[in-house]
């Protein structure tokens, strides 16, 4: 009798719902830009490591930031930015990457619930799911996600879900040679994170500071926290991101108010005797 | 070490490049808009007429239960077109999650499209047009008024929810003002009385029903203006795409000259009532309408990669007061909460 017959609850099973992943402790990254030496190692670890294609190469003259942007095919871009007045003068350098907001408008807007929190709070688009709609591409403040224009779907930094699952850090993280960029449980990179300003600030460095460490008002903290030492607009981010969700109630009252209130004026035009 | 800061970083950004990515939608939204207004809007109008008209506009009801349903067929095509997946247009309604307004237009345009059809489907077999031998008698017998009153929600947030959509996101032109859905559905409603009016006057009809849609599209037509100048007024800088930019033409020539100016002045003094006058103010109307849908929609484009609007409506403020620490700004700063006091609403 063979061990390999395939029983009636085997192809069931196969129909069911697999068990949800079991919560894990939320992760993230800290980028400490005041160590980045703007190697580019970040950037190259994620294409291989996500097997992203090449974008269109272009010389931009933007010192040597010749990546621009993040994009569909781009999950981690590093900036450049030089201070110098003749000889005096610094080196700004960041590793860009999605932000991974701990409410995030791409994931409030995605009206198939393709985007999602994983087990690691992270935000993470089911490329399987996505259609392609684009929502989530205007809703981003950082000017994160694109869609592809081969396989029309959305896509982002994935905070290498799948090398997490294995137990591993994401290939930027292990690939910086500095340890600018680092990743753990959120927790403890926010500790890390404030004791790295205390120590700058100690050695004189008051400009550092750190972007999304706590909430801003109507924006969430962010899972990506940054250390900077100029305005964030100097870095290409936005100095105060807005929720595109805060004003969702007054909009949609003043757009069914003025359609009531044209409805009734109809209805009233219409009762009326000739 | 001298700190210097060359001015051409630090006021123009990052080597004045924008931050965030352009809206992918053009031309398939700006006509979905034109044709899902006027079609709820008509819904809207033929069912006001017949709960509260006792009778005395049945060929305006009848007419706009044509047009209600002939502007939702191109509807369903034209969203699916724009997708990057089409075939997984679908997914849309895989969850129902109000919270998006893409996700509650898309069960909206659902939920609409069956009181339309039936509606449609009852007018047509009484009017005994070719075909409609073949609709069940079940559809005939449907109590018309039940139906329409049911599927009103449906249509109110067919109307509501354009506007809303494109607020919720980060392009400047859309985020910056409340009053952008407000603005679409004022546009719609008077899109909707201007194509029930021509499609009365060109079936020939001369009915009652008219003098009343032209007192309605007053009143639109002066919501929408209103609707217009709050909108313009609370965007300040980021409406510049609409004013000076790429779609101010479109914006002046076709969404105000057309939508508002001329067809204000077609039906005024002794042209009002004219049945020469009624049709052009009508079809300059309607292509007001479309060019606001189109000047709006294609602003976006324009605002997301204008740099200086970026900057300008990510400033802080008061709500949203950034992480630049106190001595960056030149105004008291909340910092915000703690992180474990915000902890995020997912579901």
């Amino acid at each position: 009798m063979s061990t390999d017959t395939v029983s009636i609850s085997d192809l069931l099973d196969a129909w069911a719902r697999p068990e949800p992943p079991q919560p894990q402790e939320e992760t993230g990254f800290f980028t400490d830009t005041t160590v980045c030496i703007g190697c580019k190692a970040c950037e190259v670890a994620c294409k291989q490591w996500n097997q992203l294609p090449a974008d269109h190469f272009q010389w931009t003259g933007n010192s040597y930031d010749n990546t621009v942007t993040l994009s569909d095919t781009t999950w981690r871009h590093v900036a450049f930015v030089e201070q110098f007045d003749g000889h005096a003068g610094r080196w700004l350098m960041m590793s860009d990457v999605c932000k991974h907001c701990r409410l995030a408008p791409c994931y409030e807007v995605c009206p198939t619930g393709a985007i999602i929190y994983n087990e690691f709070g992270n935000v993470y688009v089911q490329q399987d799911i996505c259609n392609g709609c684009g929502y989530c591409v205007a809703a981003c403040p950082f000017g994160v996600l694109d869609r592809n224009h081969d396989d029309g779907r959305a896509h982002k930094c994935t905070l290498c879900y799948d090398r997490q699952k294995e137990g591993m850090e994401p290939a930027c993280a292990k690939s910086c040679p500095t340890d600018s960029i680092r990743f753990g449980p959120i927790t403890q990179l926010r500790e890390e994170a404030k004791q790295r300003v205390e120590q700058l600030h100690a050695r004189g460095e008051t400009d550092a500071y750190l972007y999304g460490a706590d909430a801003a008002g109507e924006y969430s903290a962010l899972n990506s926290i940054f250390l900077l030492k100029d305005k964030p607009s100097v870095y290409n981010l936005p100095d105060a991101p807005r929720r595109p969700a805060a004003h969702l109630k007054t909009n949609y009252l003043l757009s069914f108010g003025a359609a009531l209130g044209l409805a009734a004026v109809s209805a009233l035009l219409f009762a009326r005797e000739g | 070490m001298a700190m210097a800061r060359p001015e051409n970083v630090t006021d123009k950004g990052y080597y004045n490049l924008p931050f965030l990515k352009r809206p992918l939608w053009g031309w398939e939204i700006a006509w979905y808009f034109f044709c899902e207004g006027i079609s709820a809007g008509a819904y809207l109008l033929a069912t006001m007429a017949e709960l509260f008209g006792r009778g005395r506009y049945r060929p305006m009801v009848r007419v706009a239960r044509y047009l209600s349903f002939a502007f939702i067929v191109p509807a369903p095509p034209l969203l699916i077109a724009d997708l990057g997946r089409p075939e997984r247009f679908h997914h849309m309604l895989r969850v129902f999650k109000p919270m998006s307004p893409m996700n509650l237009g898309a069960w909206a345009l659902s939920a609409y499209s069956l009181p339309v059809t039936l509606i449609a489907a009852q007018q047509a077999a009484e009017d005994g047009l070719p075909f409609t031998g073949l609709i069940p008698g079940a559809v005939r017998n449907l109590h018309t008024k039940t139906i329409a009153v049911a599927g009103l929600p449906a249509a109110m947030t067919m109307i509501s929810y354009p506007g809303v959509l494109l607020s919720m996101t980060s392009t400047p032109v859309w985020t910056r003002s409340r009053w952008l859905g407000a603005l679409i559905s004022c546009s719609s409603m008077s899109m909707a009385v201007a194509a029930t009016s021509l499609a009365l006057r060109l079936s020939g009809s001369n009915d009652a029903s008219l003098k009343v849609l032209n007192k309605i599209e007053k009143v639109a037509a002066l919501a929408e203006a209103g609707t217009l100048a709050g909108y313009l007024l609370t965007s300040g800088e980021t409406a510049r795409p609409l004013t000076s930019g790429k779609q101010a033409k479109t914006m002046w020539a076709g969404a105000i000259a057309c939508g508002l100016v001329l067809p204000a002045l077609m039906t005024s003094g002794k042209r009002e009532g004219k049945r020469g006058f009624g049709i052009l103010g009508s079809l300059l109307t309607l292509a007001g309408g479309l060019a606001l849908k189109w000047a709006l929609t294609h602003a976006g484009r324009e605002s997301a990669l204008d740099p200086e609007a970026n900057r300008y409506a990510t400033s802080p403020n008061k709500s949203a007061p950034g992480w630049m620490p106190p001595t960056t700004q030149t105004n008291e700063v909340n910092r915000g909460t703690e992180i474990e006091k915000t902890e995020p609403r997912r579901h």
